[in-house]
C-alpha cells in the first residue's frame, strides 16, 4: 500500500533538463500512467520515483515518508524494465526469487513463494530454464514475477510492453489491468502509447519536455485537455489544431479563420454601440477532434470548389448555407481503416482530419462542408497553448476581460 | 442461380481479397514480398555456381586459398621457435648443434641432467605461488576499480583513470629502482613476497574490465538495486557471474605474464628462493659455455602448466578477448 508523492522534481543532465519542476500525487491503488513523446523524461521521472537516479530538486514521498534520499532499495517499490532485466546467468526460478533471497528469507519460503507467483503467471514449466531459453513473451512474464514475488507497496513499470508484438501486447495490458484490480496496488506505469494510457490508466499524466501538461482521469485528458500539446498528442488522428481569431459576430463569439467560421456557442450580448465595431480580436488555436466533425453537403450539393472560394464562402458566413457550416475544403487523402474512414482535407492553409463510420463516401478531390456541435471545440492561446476558457464578465465596464482567458 | 465463389477480376489475388485493415491483409501482403525475395535469391545463387561466392557476401575460393595459406605461414613461423626448443631438449648431448629437423636419435638426456642440476620441483612451486598469487591480486583489484569506475559516478574520476592508464604508460626501467629500495626498507627482499606484492595492480587489468563493465546492460546494475542488493553484492552476484569469460581470460594473460617474468624476480631473488626463470637462466653463460642440452629441457618443462592452462581454458579465453573488442 503505497502513496507517491512527487514534489516539484527536477532532473537535470548538464544543460538538458529531463524533468522540470514536476509535482504530483499517486493516491494508494492508483493507476497512474506517465504518457508523452520519446524523450520527454517519462523515464527519469519515474527513476526518480524508483531512487536509480536523484533528483536535482525536489523531494519525492511514499506514504509521506521522505525517501528522496532512501536507496532504491528501501522504498518498497518493485519495478519492471523495458528490457526485463533478467540476470543471464540465473534460471527462470533463481530469477524471480532474487529479491527474496536478497533479503536473506528462509530457503523453503523463497521456494514457496517462487512457486506461488510462477502458478499465477502460468511460468511453472519453465522454472528451470534460463532467459535466453524463452521467447519475448515469457521473458516480460519472468519480469513480472520477480516484481510481484516481493508483494511490494507499489510497482514502477517503464514501457513493459513495448517488445512484445500487437497481439501479445493487448492480451497482457488486460492481464495488468486485471493485475491490478486483483492486487489493489498502486502502479507507475510509462508508455507512449495512447492506447495503454487510455484503457489501463486510472488516471494520466502527460509530460512535455520534461514538463507536467495536465494530469487527470483518461476521460477528462482526451476530453478536456489542458493544453494544445495535450490535444495534439492524444487521439488518432489526434485533434484538430487550427490558428484562428475569436471574434463578434451575430451576438456570439465565433472563431474564423481561411475556411473557418466556427460559431462557439458563446452568446455576447450587445452593450455599447462600440461592439458594433468589433472588439479586438483573439489569436486562438481552435481544437476539433476529428471524429466531432460531421459532413453537411455532399461533393454535388457545393458549389465552388477551389480552396480560394471555399474560403470566400467562408468569409461571407452567416449567408445561404446558414450556421451549420462551420469548415469547408476539399478532400486531399482518404485512409481507410475498415470501420471507419479518415479524410485529410484541406481546410484554408491547414489541414483538417474528419473521421466517419464507413462508407462515408469520401473521394479525393472533393470539396466538403462540415460541421461542428458548439460544445465540442477547444480553445488554446495561441502563444502559451494553455487551454482558455469562457469567463462572464462581472464588470462590464472592463471591456478586456471579456475574451476568453487561459487557466 | 446458385451462389458461387467471386473470383477477382485482376487474375492474381494481388489486391488483398479481405477486407483492408483487417488484420490478414499487411500479413499476406508480406509474405508474398518474402516469398519473392527469397525465389530472387535462389535464382542469383544458381546463376553464381563456378568460382563464384558460396556465401552471399563471401569472399572468391582464391582468396580463401591465399589467406588460409597465409595465416599457415604465419602459424607456423609462430610454433617453430617452440618446436625446435623441444627437438634441441631431446636430442643426445653431442647432437644439440644438428639441424636436422627431426632429432633422432632421441635421448631424454638433457632432462636427467637438468633435473639433477636444478631443484625443478621446488622452482616450479614457487614459480606456481608467485604466479598466482600475482594473477589473482591484479584480477582482484582491476575488477573493483574497473568496477567503481564503470559504475559509479564520482569527482575526479576522469582524471584518475587517467592516473590508472598512464602507470602502464611508465616502464619498468622507472619504477624498478624505487620498488627495490621500498622493499629493501620492508625487509621483502630475497623472499617470494617481495616478487608478489608490487605487482597486485594492473593496469592492462583495469582497462580491459573496464571496456567489458562500460558494455555491461546497466539495466541489470539497476534491478538489483531494486531487488535488494548492495553495490558489494551486486558485484558478486550480478557482474562477476556474467563476466566469467572475460575474467578467465584476463586471469589467464595474468597469470602466463606472471609466470614468465625474469627481470623483477632477479632483481628482488638474489639469494634465498628462486624461480623457474632464474634457474633456467643459470645454463647461459655457465662455466662450461651455453649449456643447450637442459637449457631447453628446463624451459620446455616451464612451459608445459601453461600450455595445459591453455588448452583447459582455451574457448573462455578466445571469447574474453573477442568480446571485448581488444585483440
Ligand atoms: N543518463 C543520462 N545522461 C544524459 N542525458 C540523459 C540521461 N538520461 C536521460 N537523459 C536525457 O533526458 C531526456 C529524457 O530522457 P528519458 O529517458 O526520461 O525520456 P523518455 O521519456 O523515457 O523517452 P523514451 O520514450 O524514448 O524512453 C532526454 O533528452 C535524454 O537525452
Ligand atoms: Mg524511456
Amino acid at each position: 500500500m503505497s502513496r507517491i508523492t512527487v514534489e516539484n522534481v527536477t532532473r537535470r543532465y548538464g544543460g538538458t533538463t529531463a524533468v522540470d519542476a514536476v509535482s504530483l500525487d499517486v493516491a494508494d491503488g492508483d493507476f497512474l500512467v506517465l504518457l508523452g513523446p520519446s524523450g520527454c523524461g517519462k523515464s527519469t521521472l519515474l527513476r526518480t520515483i524508483a531512487g536509480l537516479v536523484a533528483p536535482s530538486e525536489g523531494r519525492v514521498l511514499v506514504d509521506d515518508r521522505d525517501v528522496t534520499d532512501v536507496p532504491a532499495r528501501g522504498r518498497d517499490l518493485a519495478m519492471v524494465f523495458q528490457s526485463y532485466a533478467l540476470y543471464p546467468h540465473l534460471t527462470v526460478a533463481r530469477n524471480i526469487g532474487f529479491p527474496l533471497r536478497a533479503r536473506r528469507l528462509r530457503r523453503a519460503e523463497v521456494r514457496r513463494r517462487v512457486g506461488e507467483v510462477a502458478d499465477a503467471l502460468e511460468l511453472s514449466a519453465l522454472l528451470d530454464r534460463r532467459p535466453r531459453e524463452l521467447s519475448g513473451g515469457q521473458r516480460q512474464r519472468v519480469a513480472l514475477g520477480r516484481a510481484l514475488v516481493r508483494d511490494p507497496g507499489a510497482f514502477l513499470m517503464d514501457e513493459p510492453l513495448s517488445n512484445l508484438d500487437a497481439q501479445l501486447r493487448t492480451a497482457t495490458r488486460t492481464e495488468i489491468t486485471e493485475l491490478h484490480r486483483r492486487l489493489r496496488r498502486t502502479f507507475v506505469y510509462v508508455t507512449h502509447d495512447q492506447v495503454e494510457a487510455m484503457t489501463m490508466a486510472t488516471s494520466v499524466a502527460v509530460l512535455n519536455r520534461g514538463r507536467l501538461e495536465q494530469i487527470g482521469p483518461p476521460t477528462e485528458v482526451y476530453d478536456r485537455p489542458a493544453s494544445a500539446f495535450v490535444a495534439g498528442f492524444l487521439g488518432s488522428p489526434p485533434m484538430n489544431l487550427l490558428a484562428a481569431e475569436v471574434i463578434h459576430r451575430d451576438g456570439q463569439l465565433h472563431a474564423v479563420a481561411a475556411g473557418v467560421n466556427v460559431p462557439l456557442g458563446i452568446a455576447v450580448p450587445r452593450r455599447s454601440p462600440d461592439d458594433a465595431a468589433g472588439e479586438p480580436a483573439r489569436s486562438v488555436l481552435l481544437g476539433i477532434r476529428p471524429e466531432h466533425l460531421r459532413v453537411t453537403s455532399s461533393a454535388a450539393a457545393m458549389t465552388a470548389a477551389t480552396d480560394a472560394t471555399a474560403a470566400e464562402a467562408a468569409a461571407s458566413a452567416s449567408g445561404s448555407d446558414g450556421p451549420v457550416t462551420a469548415l469547408r475544403g476539399v478532400v486531399r487523402t482518404v485512409e481507410n481503416l475498415g470501420s471507419e474512414e479518415i479524410a485529410y482535407c484541406v481546410v484554408g492553409d491547414g489541414e483538417v482530419s474528419v473521421r466517419a463510420r464507413r462508407p462515408a463516401g469520401f473521394a479525393v478531390g472533393d470539396a466538403v462542408a462540415l460541421a461542428v456541435d458548439p460544445g465540442q471545440t477547444h480553445l488554446f492561446d495561441r502563444e502559451s497553448g494553455r487551454r482558455l476558457v469562457w469567463r462572464p464578465d462581472p464588470h462590464p465596464a472592463v471591456p478586456s476581460a471579456r475574451v476568453p482567458v487561459a487557466t | 442461380m446458385a451462389l458461387v465463389i467471386e473470383t477477382p477480376a485482376g487474375g492474381l489475388p494481388a489486391g488483398n481479397p479481405s477486407a483492408p485493415g483487417d488484420p490478414g491483409g499487411p500479413v499476406t501482403s508480406e509474405r508474398a514480398a518474402g516469398a519473392t525475395l527469397a525465389e530472387g535469391a535462389l535464382a542469383e545463387a544458381a546463376q553464381a555456381g563456378g568460382d563464384g561466392p558460396d556465401v552471399p557476401g563471401g569472399r572468391s575460393r582464391t582468396m580463401t586459398i591465399v589467406g588460409h595459406v597465409a595465416l599457415a605461414l604465419l602459424g607456423i613461423v609462430c610454433v617453430f621457435p617452440i618446436y625446435w626448443m623441444y627437438t634441441t631438449s631431446l636430442r643426445r648431448p653431442q647432437d644439440v648443434y644438428k639441424l636436422t629437423v627431426l632429432p633422432w636419435p632421441l635421448s631424454t638426456s638433457s632432462y636427467s641432467q637438468a633435473l639433477d642440476q636444478l631443484d625443478l620441483a621446488r622452482l616450479m612451486l614457487n614459480t606456481t605461488i608467485v604466479a598466482i598469487l600475482t594473477a589473482a591480486g591484479q584480477l582482484l583489484t582491476s575488477l573493483l576499480a574497473a568496477y567503481a569506475f564503470a559504475v559509479w559516478g564520482f569527482p575526479g574520476k576522469r582524471l584518475l583513470y587517467l592516473g590508472f592508464v598512464g602507470t602502464w604508460l611508465v616502464p619498468f626501467q622507472v619504477t624498478m629502482l624505487p620498488n627495490y629500495v621500498l622493499l629493501h626498507q620492508l625487509g621483502l627482499l630475497n623472499s617470494l613476497a617481495g616478487v608478489i606484492v608490487p605487482n597486485v595492480v594492473s593496469a592492462l587489468g583495469v582497462l580491459l574490465l573496464r571496456q567489458h563493465l562500460d558494455s555491461f546492460p546497466k539495466e541489470l546494475l539497476e534491478a538489483a538495486r531494486i531487488d535488494g542488493r548492495g553495490s558489494w553484492t551486486t558485484l558478486w552476484t550480478v557482474v562477476v557471474p556474467n563476466l566469467r569469460a572475460a575474467l578467465t581470460a584476463l586471469g589467464i594473460l595474468l597469470l602466463v605474464n606472471a609466470w614468465n617474468e625474469y627481470f623483477w624476480p632477479a632483481m628482488v631473488l638474489q639469494r634465498g628462493p628462486s624461480v623457474l626463470q632464474l634457474g633456467i637462466n643459470g645454463y647461459l653463460n655457465s662455466a662450461e659455455g651455453d649449456n643447450w642440452g637442459p637449457l631447453t629441457a628446463a624451459a620446455g618443462l616451464a612451459c608445459l602448466p601453461i600450455f595445459a592452462l591453455y588448452l583447459a581454458l582455451q574457448r573462455h579465453v578466445i571469447n574474453g578477448f573477442v568480446r571485448s573488442g581488444l585483440r
